[in-house]
């Protein structure tokens, strides 16, 4: 040990350095490490507590059973059935072989999956290379689809043996109703780019199918359900630890519609039936390219049956990559567009608009139910306000009718007067319009036609209903180019015709407001919401208002359309048994598909019985001529729908 | 600080002679953190081991075993008089070397970096002893050369002592380690008055030579951590060195103001966190006891480095002195370098913490640092008697 002592005596003396500085830097560093931890502890902390939820518990989402879709007498109108698919997850698979030429075990697989779903091996091995290569090897494939019940069993024993595959079953729909309730139901599908934002704030998830038309798309909140997930713990290595949560999906509520299935097929045969009818007649010869009819009850807005012709199958959409080239061909089928509801699409109304042109006349005080008019002729020569000569038109010889008579003939000279005036010619004597001025006459029609719901939806439970039009002077100015509204464009927008627009479910409603004595009512097609249990959770009812328009104005209408069945233009609506009323109309267009040739729209609108009516019937083909063609059809329907609908539930 | 009141008796000779002078609060401060690892360490393993807690499979067990050893060796190195170490330091330091060089041919490789060597059941760390030998060689060669750095050629021959063994260590490569080499010299040099401007220049040809290391002298697994440190999600292998940056970042996050309890961190005990009792554990410290935890953590580790200075100021004599720093240099850096790496701040790379981290070599390597800066505490008195 003195040994040692004596070495340490030559270095006895003391270094230079500042060893403040040793604890300069200890402050300084653990300063530095706290500034961080404090930053990334207390100022993030919040969001990396999240991150580390995230981390370990694994959503998966549970897709309740959606709603189911009855008519008004329990017949099933969809089913819930199961849809599957083929998946493959890239990191799950066997490594790729690299020795060329021996058994590689990842493409057997592909071959394996290739002789049960038809997909080429080749283009499963493209796909999963691709999804490698973009770095997300952790996310599924789906490779094959809409598989049926013998590929998804033979894929569900298979593979066991095929890690990374596996058998996916989604919730898809089968719509069991007919192609005449296509257009009621809708489909379901993938979300849209529009629609996604507002789905993402339901709480959607971007790959949960939705309603995509129909009472699908409208009622997609009530038939939804609310879904479960369960939430499971799970370590870096993928294992299951525990459950932390399991809730259990809620089914969808049910839709119990107003609609009676077999008056919808029967609706549908007849105006199948009847595309055609009375082409042998000269005043018929066209065929109808699409056809629709509402029938409802007057009262409370009730849709017994709401048919679009033609139809379509609405299962196609549950595969449409598959049925691309059909779903495709519907939409480019411009003369049918059976994908356009017609019931709720716009036409010129024609005669039918005459019951609101009666009903202003009447309301404003211009006409009376007696005021009569001579019609000597199916030509006249007028001078309007404007000094103009106008040629005016009516379909047939009148002689002197009144009002009753005037709308029972469907005179539409009669009607001119109604609603443009009419000056004394040769002895007869002239008629008052609506005003002296025939822009103010038009604004004034046109105040009851909206008043009588047209010019806008009428909020029935169906997505892109068709407002239709209510023309006037200053829509004329910007639709025509600066052409001023003239006298003439009164006279014809008192027939329905010029630009006035309206669907057959709006020209429904007119007539159930004339039927009713003046009650506005909302169309609905479904009537209840039904929870799975059974518990009613919404009664579908419409809101009414009233038609600026008396009681006793109305039963002037009525009656002039009661005539109409009964010797009228329209006895070719009388059914058996029935105590019809109504009124044609035979609406001139000049058809673009035709090259602009003038063809014409068939309507027939009408009511019965005619002491308290209980149902409407609106019947339209978009060629035709109303008397000849769409009043037997309403003649037909009205037969069925008291023969066998039950109205009262 | 000593007290004659109630010391073993500050004149006796023997075993007996200096306790009283036994540096007390800086062994309390090693085992607290000792202590606080222990603790950690069971939570950490709580992934991976299941077993019994009374066993030696249980690395929290074998833990407070390698402690029980540290300590023994920690009082029998303080018997020592450390000038015993300083005389044979340029022996130990040639030893180091050639263990290093060794290491690097037959080592056993882990996580890409060849460290250790397979002793049976015990891994030994060579750069654990190569470190305490670099520190007594530039304590012996100051020491011999009148404690003096202001000499430019003094500076560069002590520079290159530290050089040498940082340089092999690099090669393995581990280069949090060969920080830690470059920082004991640093602080044995400004200790041992280095002129500002040498060290500027030193500062300035470093800065330059950095292009260049990075493209020739790393490796490409280096380049990796570093690059993912500075953007973790663009980690083309998965789940590789962004992975674990993330998952400690998370971790340490995530515990907020007072964490998520003791063996309640999810990012701990679902296996998030890589090497959770080791090169990770003050994740595991910074997830279950939060930020008051790590508080309490830098407020030990700063007395304890504190305690260290003490001992350097009162040493007897120069390589007392540089002894002393060297060793709160090696404390400093390798908890700084580790924390730095679960905070992001530095690439990841495998340095423990001290006292905390599970790991025997590096545990007691500790404990025989602590035991020659007890060495210099207790002999400073005994010089200024004779």
């Amino acid at each position: 040990m003195n040994n040692l002592r004596g070495l340490a005596g030559r270095t006895r003396n003391r270094p230079r350095g500042n060893l403040n500085v040793l604890s300069i830097a200890v402050v300084g560093l653990f300063a530095i490490l706290t500034a961080r931890l404090a930053y990334m502890q207390l100022v993030k902390g919040p969001s990396y507590a999240e991150r580390s939820r995230d981390n370990h518990l694994v959503r998966s989402e549970l897709i309740p059973q959606r709603g189911l879709i009855y008519d008004r007498n329990g017949v099933q109108l969809v089913e819930n059935v199961p849809s599957y698919s083929a998946q493959v997850v890239p990191d799950l698979l066997p490594p790729e072989s690299t020795t060329p030429g021996s058994d590689d075990p990842r493409y057997a697989i592909f071959q394996k999956l290739e002789q049960i779903t038809g997909t080429p091996a080749l283009a499963i091995q493209q796909q999963v290379k691709q999804q490698e290569d973009a770095n997300k090897g952790g996310e599924a494939i789906t490779v094959a689809k809409h598989l049926s019940q013998d590929q998804a069993q033979m894929l569900d024993e298979a593979a066991i043996n095929m890690p990374g595959v596996s058998l996916v079953v989604t919730p898809a729909r089968k719509y069991i109703g007919g192609d005449d309730f296509s257009n009621v139901l809708g489909y379901i599908g993938a979300q849209s780019a529009e629609t996604a934002p507002t789905y993402a704030k339901l709480g959607y998830s971007l790959f949960e199918p939705v309603g995509v038309a129909g009472l699908e798309s409208v009622y997609q909140q009530e038939l939804r359900g609310q879904p479960g997930y369960t939430l499971d713990e799970q370590d870096a290595y993928g294992t299951l630890i525990q459950q932390v949560a399991n809730v259990a999906p809620t089914p969808g509520d049910n839709l119990k519609l107003a609609i009676d299935k077999g008056l919808q097929d029967y609706v549908a045969q007849v105006l199948q039936d009847y595309m055609s009818y009375g082409s042998d007649n000269a005043f018929s010869s066209e065929t109808a390219r699409t056809a629709a009819a509402v029938v409802m009850n007057p009262n409370d807005g009730e849709i017994y049956s709401i048919v679009s012709i033609p139809g379509y199958d609405d299962n196609i959409f549950n595969d449409p990559v598959k049925n691309s080239a059909q779903i495709t061909a519907m939409l480019n089928d411009r003369v049918h567009a059976p994908l356009t509801d017609h019931a709720i699409a716009a036409a010129a109304p024609g005669s039918t608009f005459k019951m609101i042109t009666a009903a202003a006349g009447l309301q404003n005080g211009t006409v009376t139910p007696q005021t009569s008019r001579y019609i000597p002729s199916t030509r006249l020569d007028i001078k309007g306000d404007d000094g103009k000569t106008y040629t005016l038109i009516d379909w047939e010889v009148h002689g002197t009718i009144d009002l009753y008579q005037a709308i029972a003939q469907s005179s539409d000279i009669y009607f001119y007067g109604v609603a443009c005036g009419l000056p004394a010619t040769d002895g007869i004597a002239g008629m008052k319009g609506l005003a002296t001025d025939s822009d103010k006459a038009a604004l004034i029609l046109g105040q009851y036609a909206r008043a009588f719901g047209l010019g806008s939806p009428t909020g029935i439970d169906l997505d892109n209903e068709a407002s239709g039009n209510v023309p006037s002077p200053a829509q004329k100015l910007k639709t025509h180019d600066g052409e001023p509204w003239v006298y003439f464009d009164t006279c014809f927008m008192g027939i329905g015709q010029g630009d006035v627009a309206a669907t057959p479910l709006q020209m429904a409603r007119v007539t159930a407001a004339v039927a009713n004595g003046g009650k506005l009512v909302t169309p609905h097609i479904v009537n209840q919401v039904i929870a799975p249990g059974g518990k009613v959770v919404r009664t579908v009812t419409g809101d009414t208002t009233q038609v600026p328009v008396s009681a006793a104005n109305l039963q002037v209408v009525k009656e002039g359309m009661h005539l109409c069945v009964n010797g009228g233009a329209c006895e070719s609506a009388a059914a058996p048994g029935v105590d019809m009323s109504g009124k044609t109309g035979t609406a001139e267009f000049n058809d673009e598909l035709q090259g602009g040739a003038l063809v014409q729209h068939a309507w027939f609108t009408g009511f019965a019985p005619f002491e308290n009516p209980q149902v409407v019937i609106t019947v339209y083909f978009d060629l035709g001529w109303g008397g000849a063609r769409a009043a037997p059809a309403a003649s037909k329907i009205a037969e069925y729908f008291f023969q066998h609908v039950k109205v009262n539930q | 600080m000593s007290s004659t009141t109630w010391s073993f008796g500050g004149h006796r000779t023997g075993v007996f002679q200096g306790w009283d002078r036994f540096d007390y609060v800086l062994t309390f401060a090693a085992l607290a953190l000792v202590a606080f690892g222990l603790v950690l360490i069971y939570s950490g393993a709580s992934s991976t081991y299941t077993g019994p807690i009374a066993s030696l499979a249980n690395p929290a067990a074998r833990q407070a075993v390698f402690a029980a050893i540290g300590v023994c060796l920690m009082l029998a190195v303080s018997k020592f008089d450390y000038h015993f170490l300083t005389h044979y330091a340029w022996v130990l330091y040639i030893i180091g070397i050639l263990s290093l060089v060794f290491i690097l041919g037959v080592g056993h490789t882990a996580f890409g970096s060849t460290r250790w060597f397979d002793l049976g059941p015990i891994q030994v760390q060579p750069s654990e002893f190569a470190k305490l030998a670099t520190i007594l060689a530039l304590a012996k060669y100051f020491g011999d050369h009148g404690g003096d750095a202001r000499d430019l050629r003094t500076l560069i021959t002590s520079f290159l002592i530290a050089a040498v063994p940082a340089g092999l260590v690099f090669i393995e490569p581990d280069l949090g380690t060969s920080v830690v080499f470059m920082a004991i010299w640093l602080g044995v040099v400004i200790v041992a008055g280095a002129r500002r401007t040498h060290l500027l220049v030193f500062a300035g040809l470093f800065i330059a030579i950095l292009p260049f290391a990075w493209t020739f002298l790393i490796s490409d697994y280096q380049v990796e951590r570093i690059s993912v440190l500075i953007d973790p999600y663009n980690d083309q292998n998965g789940r590789g060195a962004g992975y674990n940056n993330i998952q400690s970042e998370i971790a340490v996050g995530s515990g907020e103001w007072f964490g998520k309890g003791l063996m309640n961190g999810d990012q701990t005990k679902f296996g998030y966190l890589p090497v959770a009792t080791k090169d990770f554990i003050f994740s595991v410290l910074g997830e279950e006891t939060g930020f008051v935890g790590a508080m309490v953590l830098f407020a030990l580790f700063i007395l304890l480095l504190m305690r260290g200075i003490r001992t350097a100021k009162i040493a007897g004599d120069t390589s007392g002195q540089l002894v002393a720093s060297g060793i709160v240099m090696l404390i400093l850096f390798q908890a700084f370098i580790n924390i730095a790496v679960n905070l992001s701040l530095f690439p990841v790379t495998g340095i423990p913490l001290p006292f905390v981290s599970a790991g025997g070599s590096s545990l007691l390597t500790l404990f025989i640092a602590l035991g020659i800066l007890q060495s210099v505490a207790m002999r400073h008195r005994a010089y200024r008697q004779y």
